[in-house]
């Protein structure tokens, strides 16, 4: 058997989480104007500020028109036919976990993803993003006892107004492109985490996002800020029910990290890709940007993307403290119809900064992707080091991949590195595999797993398992 | 602005060649057409994003229609020692028969001026003049087009080789309002055919002026063509090329292009193969010092199976300058077994250099091997070191190290006098640098 | 326990085998020799079942079952195994990992018990202690970045952790120097045993100085065209393949 004999088998493989729970949603008629605007930052009970913020975006979006990005192709969205708001029913939020709808429960049960029992097991506190509410909140406690505040953000614009008004937006200005104009007019909620000074976060912070009450666009809004000396690793994972139409996910995550501070943002993304013929599925239209303000701060992201229909995002980090250090470990998976533009942009201010940037695609069936890179070294940025490795795998002869990247040097102290590669599974790496007695679907998995590698070893453990598993879900019927 | 309003002063007044030839004018007319089309390019096009135009457009340049009558011992000292070559010289773009050297041609091989083929044999570049370039032309292609007039033509029937180098000597003089010529060059093989060709882009005078020039390439079944091409304009001159290759089926074509002169230079490099199992060598190095701009676009597209090439590029930046590095692989659907490699290196020897480097691959098939590289940096500290600690001087150590650097590069020129020559200028360049 | 009647296969148009006819009983050694391009290494492609290979006549059975019709897992399932010439390197892939997927599959499909990793660990340990291997290739990519006697050392790393019924070692010596040679060999020797059937393909008899064949066979124009003991394969290092009226291929 050959690789491209299994081809087909691919794109058929049904998405694993596609059901819809059937909950009573609190949801905004469709279309967006002023009072859209005003009526979720009421329903909020927001102060004057943050209405203030979300009106200066609204206007400011308005002026702006949505992006048509050369390689990726959909059809144009209409933004008065999405509702903006929608909040699962229980207005006063639980106290505990038996205060939760038993349906919204059973829900994380079929994704595999039991919170008792992650709670439990795993020590992991899991913030649960149900549509646009936070409705589960654990360990807060604990972390609370370290001086850590992780909770909603809406939560945190009542409790801590003053860190939001310091920090949010400062890092992805609201002016900064159409999408993040608008998540900061219309954001429904989102995390928030403050590592005080000199903390190391005694646990991995999780929230799994999940987007289901029909046409409902979700825009999340995520602010983390590490005081210096402090330590933090962040973890999101996402997968979305079966449906028809288009979703828009309009996502903006800001990272701040002072002297000596460190972030790990690790993201596992499995939304619904959309059937064979590319109908339905999420369009995943992400800012996240990192800002290592301090002085040998560091930021590291690390990415795997194996759902939406179409994904746009470039998590990226402007290393503006003296050897500050920003990392990019990305595995994009697109199948079927699916579409994948994404990078990351680091941008060198501070001196003897360095990044380093492993991106690993995967295109298979007719799956597009394109990995955009930027490399910026600024004049003043002496001593400045990038090393960046691209490469693509190819799974059948209708898939695409691209490679993008733009390297700008103005500084004769800094040295870039570049290198890509682009290949497929060979026939030979498949028979070795199956000669010694696994299965050609094995084989596949097998070799893409170490193809991916570099990547999954940047992840916490439990994610990179998850990580894996979900690679191989994705790959699924590759050699039928 | 519409770019015809900044570019109508390129397009000569007087009458360009054979006017009178229908389809000659319909060419010229279309490409007018696109020029009035679009507008200058700005820096928000890809093309163009880190080139900016506003320097070229200041200086007003126009097309100047009198001749510039010299004499052979007027270009003495530009020719390259012991190189026995079938010359075309053309001063300001326009050939130049008393300078040129085309005696004794072999049978089914044509070398000479592009006007005057248009005026005695027009149909024997008909099907081939500006084809190649195809219909979708840029800015500055278009404007060639729309005032093409003279240039080198080289037209070699099926199987006929040349035992010497076709010597491209494109000569710039300076006049009193800063001139633009566009030379326009064709060549064309036929099926196995063999030759080398040198183009030279030299100045008399230190002057202000540009060249815009298009050469055409197709290589028929199984032709071979080693191109060089070396710029080394004034250094107040803007310099702009373009080159369209064609490449049929099992056919080789290898450029090494060396990019010194100019204050501000643009070439685009276009390949396309057009049959299986063909391969092409684009290697190139580029000088950058104070104030200049040397920008490279290269665009491979495979769009056969089964061919192979490789991009080799490499600059070095010894003032406040700016490199721009951008080349494109592209394998259609259905290019299988495609094997390419694109490298660009760097280094920056000084305060107030710039490279932006963009290789690019766009893939659209599974059984394809494909890979590029980029790197920007310095000169390495320990080989400086080992230098010196053997006694030799820090600034001689540096420019033993350029050259060695440029030397993958410039090693490729053929025959030795040319490799010496170009050498030469490279090593005399890079002492002011160290 | 291989009985091949017979055979006929095509590489594309191009007949390669012509009627081979091969029996191995358990415990025996085959050497197989012959000249460039007499379809040696074709033979041990169409046992292992690599596509590519149409058989056009003849039979192939193993243990009294019908190998052509099985997928090349199934085959290893059924204790085959090809140390191939050209081990292929598979990026990223950790050998252990690869050994533990491998060997429990082997297992699962024989009804037996997946081997924890403890166990598997245990047994990774003691069959390198007997080939006198060090553990260093364990940790890194399967073939990754191995030089040619590793590759083929770690070929038979596989062969002593799969323990196959029956070994096809294709060209093992090829690209080795002595000393590797001799580390391959000793490997091969020390899992020698009754139940333990191998395939040597080689062109040259030097590697016969270290396993001692029960039985030679010369192959070539796609036949066996003469079988002996060890004997023979010191005659055809003498006298050349030309004695026995073999052009050797170009």
């Amino acid at each position: 058997m050959t690789v491209s004999s299994a081809v087909e088998a691919i794109v058929t493989s049904e998405y694993e989480h596609g059901f819809v729970t059937e909950i009573a949603s609190d949801t905004l008629p469709p279309g967006l104007d002023e009072g859209v605007v005003r009526a979720i930052s009421a329903r909020k009970g927001e102060p004057e500020f943050m209405l203030d913020y979300r009106l200066r975006a609204f206007r400011h979006w308005q002026t702006m028109t949505a992006p048509r990005w050369a390689q990726v192709h959909y059809p144009p969205i209409d933004f008065q036919a999405i509702s903006y708001f929608s909040a699962p029913k229980s207005k006063d939020g639980p106290k505990s976990l038996d205060e939760i709808d038993p349906a919204l429960l059973e829900t994380y049960t079929k994704l595999g993803i039991p919170i008792e029992e992650q709670m439990a097991l795993s020590g992991i506190a899991v913030d649960a993003v149900f549509d646009s509410v936070s409705v589960a909140t654990t360990f807060r406690t604990q972390l609370a006892a370290a001086g850590v505040i992780f909770c909603a953000i809406s939560e945190a614009v009542h409790d801590h107004p003053d860190l939001i008004k310091q920090y949010l937006g400062s890092v992805v200005p609201h002016t900064d492109n159409f999408y993040a104009a608008l998540n900061a007019a219309v954001f429904s909620d989102g995390t928030f985490v403050y590592v005080p000074k000199g903390v190391r976060c005694p646990m991995e912070l999780s929230t799994y996002f999940r987007i289901n009450a029909r046409n409902t666009g979700q825009f999340e809004r995520t602010l983390i800020i590490a005081e210096a000396g402090s330590y933090v690793s962040y973890l999101e994972g996402c997968t979305a029910p079966m449906r028809d139409e288009n979703q828009l996910h309009a996502a903006v995550v800001e990272l701040i990290a002072m002297d000596d501070a460190e972030i790990k943002y690790s993201t596992v993304q499995n939304w619904y890709p959309g059937d064979a013929k590319g109908r339905g599925g999420i369009y995943n239209f992400v800012t996240k940007r990192g800002d290592c303000r301090g002085a040998r701060s560091k930021i590291s992201w690390t990415q795997v993307e194996t759902g939406s229909a179409i994904t746009w995002k470039y998590p990226s980090c402007l290393l503006r403290g003296d050897d500050s250090v920003g990392e990019f470990y990305s595995v994009a998976v697109t199948k079927g119809r699916q579409q994948a533009d994404t990078g990351t942009k680091m941008i060198h201010l501070g001196r003897n900064t360095s990044s380093t940037i492993v991106s690993k695609g995967i295109a298979a069936g007719e799956g597009e992707q394109t990995y955009r890179g930027l490399v910026r070294i600024a004049t003043k940025a002496a001593g400045a080091r990038n090393h960046t490795q691209c490469d693509s795998l190819l799974i059948g002869a209708r898939c695409a991949a691209h490679t993008v990247p733009y390297i700008e040097v103005k500084n004769p102290t800094a040295q870039t590195e570049h290198e890509a590669t682009t290949s497929k599974i060979s026939d030979d790496q498949l028979f070795y595999c199956r000669s010694r007695g696994l299965t050609a679907e094995d084989a596949v998995s097998m070799i893409v797993n170490g193809f991916c590698k570099e990547v999954f070893k940047q992840l916490p453990m439990e994610f990179a398992v998850e990580a894996q598993k979900l690679l191989s879900i994705s790959l699924e019927g590759a050699v039928g | 602005m519409s770019a015809v309003s900044g570019f109508e002063q390129w397009l000569a007044p007087a009458e360009a060649a054979a006017s009178g030839l229908q389809w000659l004018a319909t060419r010229r007319g279309e490409a007018r057409a696109r020029v009035q089309g679009q507008g200058v390019p700005g820096t928000k096009q890809e093309a163009w994003r880190y080139t900016s135009l506003t320097r070229l457009l200041e200086q007003g340049f126009s097309a100047v229609a009198e001749s510039v009558p010299l004499q052979p011992e007027a270009i003495e000292h530009l020719l390259i020692p012991g190189l026995e070559a079938w010359r075309v010289v053309l001063v300001n773009g326009r050939f130049a028969p008393e300078l040129s050297a085309l005696a004794g041609l072999p049978a089914g091989v044509r070398i000479g001026s592009l006007a005057e083929i248009l005026r005695t044999d027009p149909d024997a570049v008909k099907d081939r003049l500006n084809t190649i370039a195809g219909p979708d032309q840029p800015l500055f292609s278009a404007l060639n087009t729309a005032g093409l007039d003279d240039g080198l033509v080289v037209l070699m029937d099926a199987g006929t080789a040349l035992a010497r180098p076709v010597e491209l000597i494109h000569l710039s003089v300076g006049s009193e309002t800063p001139r633009v010529a566009q030379p326009r060059h064709l060549v064309v093989l036929a099926a196995g055919t063999q030759a080398h060709l040198i183009e030279r882009y030299v100045t008399l005078t230190y002057a202000l002026y540009c060249t815009n020039s298009v050469l055409e390439v197709t290589l028929g079944a199984g032709a071979v063509l080693e191109h060089q091409r070396i710029q080394l304009e004034s250094p107040d001159a803007f310099h702009l090329a373009a080159l369209y290759v064609r490449l049929g089926a099992a056919s080789r074509y290898r450029c090494t292009n060396i990019a010194v002169g100019a204050s501000w230079a643009r070439t685009d490099l276009t390949v396309r193969f057009s049959g299986e199992h063909a391969a092409c060598d684009l290697q190139g190095l580029y000088l950058v010092g104070e104030r200049q701009l040397l920008d490279v676009h290269l665009d491979v597209d495979h769009c056969v199976p089964r061919c192979v090439s490789r991009e080799y590029f490499k600059g070095i930046l010894y003032g406040k300058g700016r490199a721009v590095f951008d080349g494109c692989v592209h394998v259609a659907r259905d290019a299988q077994q495609t094997d390419a490699a694109m490298t660009n290196r760097n280094l920056i020897l000084c305060e107030g250099a710039e490279v932006d480097t963009k290789p690019q691959l766009e893939i659209e098939a599974d059984d394809v091997k494909c890979s590029h590289g980029t790197t920007v940096g310095q000169l390495d500290p320990e080989q400086l070191f080992y230098l010196r600690s053997r006694g030799i001087g820090a600034a001689l150590a540096r420019r033993m190290l350029c050259l060695g650097f440029a030397g993958e590069i410039l090693d490729a020129l053929t025959p030795e006098a040319l490799r010496m020559q170009v050498t030469q200028e490279v090593g005399r360049r890079l002492e002011q640098a160290t | 326990m291989l009985s091949v009647k017979g055979l006929r296969a095509k590489v594309g148009e191009k007949e390669i085998l012509k009627g081979l006819d091969l029996e191995i009983g358990r415990g025996e050694i085959h050497a197989i020799m012959g000249p460039n391009g007499s379809g040696k290494s074709t033979l041990a492609h169409v046992l292992s079942g690599r596509d590519g290979y149409t058989v056009t006549a003849g039979s192939v059975t193993f243990d009294g079952q019908d190998l052509l019709a099985l997928a090349p897992e199934e085959r290893a399932h059924l204790g085959l195994f090809l140390a191939f010439q050209y081990p292929v390197e598979l990026p990223g892939v950790n050998n252990t990992y690869f050994l533990k997927a491998a060997l429990n599959a082997i297992r699962a499909a024989r009804g037996q018990p997946e081997l924890d990793a403890v166990a598997f660990m245990r047994l990774m340990k003691e069959r390198l202690k007997v080939l006198h291997l060090d553990d260093s290739l364990l940790k890194r990519p399967v073939n990754f970045g191995f030089s040619g006697g590793e590759k083929k050392r770690n070929e038979i790393f596989q062969m002593a952790m799969l323990e196959p019924k029956l070994a096809i070692l294709d060209e093992t010596d090829s690209g080795l120097d002595i000393d590797a040679l001799r580390i391959v060999a000793d490997g091969v020797n020390a899992l020698r045993n009754p139940e333990r059937s191998v395939i040597l393909v080689t062109h040259y008899q030097r590697l016969l100085d270290y396993i001692q064949p029960d039985y030679v066979h010369v192959l070539a124009r796609g036949q066996i065209i003469r079988s002996g003991g060890k004997s023979l394969a010191l005659e055809l290092e003498e006298k050349g393949y030309g004695w026995l009226g073999i052009e050797e291929a170009a």
